[in-house]
């Protein structure tokens, strides 16, 4: 999952910066409204975090901006206002969660993971196809209520394709999903943790819940329980 | 006293538009009593001038031969006819021959007509009467007829007689000068005595200014004076701005002193609990409780320090509009829960008061509802009427079909003076902030359960003002 973090106070984004990359997020950051609305138009992120009050460019701006380049991606705002008025109107101009500071990290992450099951239309708190079970808060998966052992990158391959299970899902786009920005981007190594995947999920190969289609990209097959 | 050009003053405002009064009041009035003066006597010379044609016929007479006489000239009614051009002049034409009096000398009257029949007499002019090579005067004309028997026949008579004009303006001129010096003392008195009743209706006025620039200078506390009736509700409203605006002050003061003061207890926590070596995860725990502590103490005197008093005169606030934006937001955010949000909001239903105000109570109530509703909030808003009440109250009722409150934590929810630490799990410092907006406003809070949903229903009322 590549998320930005826009928050210009450097303790506050550093540490939460710190935190979702061991969360397994792709993280890029931002430190003020400018340099946000930048990356945000440019980058297909699949989550924002917003501070509302930033230098240069207000953090209600750099939503907007960033719904008027047409951005669908699902916005969540850090405020250290209360007040209705702050948070109906951070809501209004397109942002999907607010958080009030002070926060505990961890409703910080439970917010965000909610945020990207609801965008990808899921509504349960697991993501569930067949026997594959995917629980995005504690970032275990099992198979038949079997727990499967995987690797932070395998585990972050199979969430993003169970998250848009059905849909296709491009090289690229798994891509530039899963990695840092200047990770190194090896095709071949997407395919080996495609592979491996294959034979931890579905030993016998009688599930095959990942497909290739040749060419253009990968889709989870499973139909969703939902 | 920024603008440009500084407004009239009111004393100003009245003078003038009073002189203005008096002044067409005046002229109008010797206008009119100029006139009248004038056509008083030009109606005196026509009947000093009837009274002249009677003396005239009588004297007339006509000899054996028949022609015309007139007896004894020295028994005409006024001297000036028999004077060289003293201005009055008579003329008299008859088929038997004409006449004129002596005063015409060295001009001739002009020749008019012979009636020839009679006719009822007539004043006309002023018309201009030639008196010589090339000068006139003004006069007026009267024409007057009479028939007389003679030996041979009956004969008609045609008297004419001239008047100038001047013994007319004369009387005129001495009328006006002393009429517009009468005038013109009448005015300047009723000058006077405006000007003194505009200082007297005025002085209130002054004294309120006194008291004001006194008030500024910290000499008096509040407008004390007995006002007259107009001024009254003036003097009263800066009063209530002057207490409300020290009530502001204090609140704003005692918000200050609360917030600093209440910080003071986590941070004395926190500071014994580093001087106890305390084990780090305990240590861990108290420190994220008291943050929470101190968060919720800043959010809730924020609220306060944001709302600081009421405005005295807000403008009352359409209800539905703000629900809507409210719950829009709240609906995203629940998204995934799909609770269904209904209004009952009577249209005519108004807050008297700040809009900050009215959000954090329907953002507060609503997002609890939605937090604990299963399927279901109901949103109930309707106007209070209350004879006599200036603006109207309002009733509020926030219900959901959640699990509800147990009766035994229900006054633990109500209780006053909430603090961050002795709060009802679930129901955060959002409660004590809008039971402090519910006092503020001297409205009633009450909690049970919902007849129609079967979860929490929350009650607000809100007083009438009057």
């Amino acid at each position: 999952m590549r998320i930005l973090l826009v928050e210009d106070e450097a303790p506050l984004r550093e540490t939460l910066a710190a935190r979702l990359k061991r969360e397994g997020f792709a993280v890029d950051t931002a430190s003020d409204g400018e340099e946000a609305l930048f990356h945000g138009r440019e980058v297909p992120f699949d989550i924002a975090v917003i501070d509302l009050g930033l230098p240069k460019l207000s953090g209600m701006d750099v939503v907007k901006g960033l719904r008027d380049a047409g951005q669908k991606f699902p916005i969540l705002i850090l405020t250290a206002r209360s007040s209705w008025q702050d948070k109906v109107e951070g809501l209004k101009y397109g942002a999907d969660d607010y958080l009030v500071k002070p926060f505990h990290v961890e409703e910080l992450l439970a917010r965000i993971n909610a945020l990207l099951r609801r965008a990808a239309g899921w509504s349960k708190p697991s993501l569930e196809c067949g026997p594959v079970k995917l629980d995005l808060a504690a970032q275990k998966v099992s198979i038949n209520d079997e727990p499967a052992e995987l690797t932070s990158y395998e585990y972050k391959v199979l969430e993003y394709l169970m998250l848009h299970a059905g849909d296709l899902v491009s090289k690229a786009d798994l891509t530039e999903h899963i990695y840092q920005q200047d990770f190194d981007r090896d095709s071949n190594v997407l395919e080996v943790f495609v592979g491996r995947l294959r034979k931890k999920l579905d030993p016998d190969g009688s599930l095959k819940p990942i497909e290739t289609v040749r060419g253009r990209g990968y889709r989870f097959a499973i139909p969703r329980n939902e | 006293m920024t603008s440009m050009r500084r407004a009239l003053s009111l004393h100003a405002r009245q003078l003038i538009a009073a002189s203005l009064g008096l002044i067409a009041f005046l002229g109008l009035t010797g206008v009119a009593l100029d006139q009248a003066f004038r056509s008083t006597l030009v109606d005196t010379m026509e009947m000093r001038m009837a009274r002249y044609a009677d003396v005239f016929w009588n004297e007339l007479e006509f000899d054996r031969k028949g022609r015309l006489i007139v007896k004894d000239i020295d028994n005409l009614p006024d001297a000036r006819f028999n004077n060289y051009r003293s201005g009055l002049y008579a003329q008299i034409q008859t088929a038997r021959g004409d006449w004129q009096s002596e005063s015409v000398a060295l001009f001739s009257l002009p020749e008019l007509p012979d009636a020839g029949k009679v006719q009822a007499p007539e004043l006309s002019g002023p018309l201009q009467l030639p008196v010589g090579e090339d000068s006139s005067i003004g006069a007026y004309r009267y024409t007057a007829t009479a028939e007389f028997e003679t030996r041979k026949g009956p004969v008609v008579a045609t008297l004419r007689i001239y008047e100038g004009e001047q013994e007319i303006f004369r009387q005129v001129a001495g009328f006006r000068r002393s009429l517009w010096a009468y005038l013109g003392i009448a005015g300047a008195l009723l000058t006077l005595v405006q000007v003194f009743i505009l200082r007297w209706s005025l002085q209130p006025l002054r004294g309120l200014e006194h008291e004001l620039s006194a008030l500024q200078e910290g000499r008096v506390q509040r407008l004390g004076r007995q006002y007259p009736t107009e001024l009254h509700p003036i003097a009263n409203s800066i009063n209530a701005l002057i207490d409300s605006e020290r009530g502001n002050l204090e609140l704003s003061r005692n918000t200050l002193a609360d917030l600093a003061h209440s910080l003071k207890t986590p941070l004395a926590v926190l500071q014994s609990q580093l001087e106890n070596h305390a084990d780090p995860d305990r240590f861990r725990e108290e420190v994220y409780g008291q943050i929470q502590r101190m968060n919720d103490i800043v959010s809730y005197q924020l609220s306060r320090a944001a709302r600081s008093g009421h405005a005295l005169y807000s403008a009352p606030i359409g209800i539905l509009p703000h629900a809507e934006s409210i719950v829009s937001s709240l609906e995203k955010i629940y998204r995934s829960k799909g609770v269904l949000c209904e209004f009952e909001i009577d249209p005519k239903s108004q807050f008297s008061g700040e809009l900050g105000d009215l959000q954090e109570l329907l953002g507060n109530f609503l997002e609890n509802a939605f937090k604990w509703a299963r399927q279901r909030v109901l949103l109930t808003v309707r106007p209070l009427y209350e004879p006599a009440a200036k603006r109207p109250g309002l009733f509020l009722c926030i219900e959901d079909d959640g699990a509800g409150i147990a009766p035994e934590d229900i006054s633990k929810i109500l209780q006053r003076g909430v603090r961050g630490d002795e709060r009802v799990q679930g129901h955060g410092i959002g409660m004590a902030i809008v039971q402090d907006i519910i006092q503020s406003y001297g409205g009633q809070l009450a909690v049970d359960r919902s007849a129609e949903l079967g979860g929490a229903r929350f009650t607000i009322t809100l007083p009438c003002l009057s």
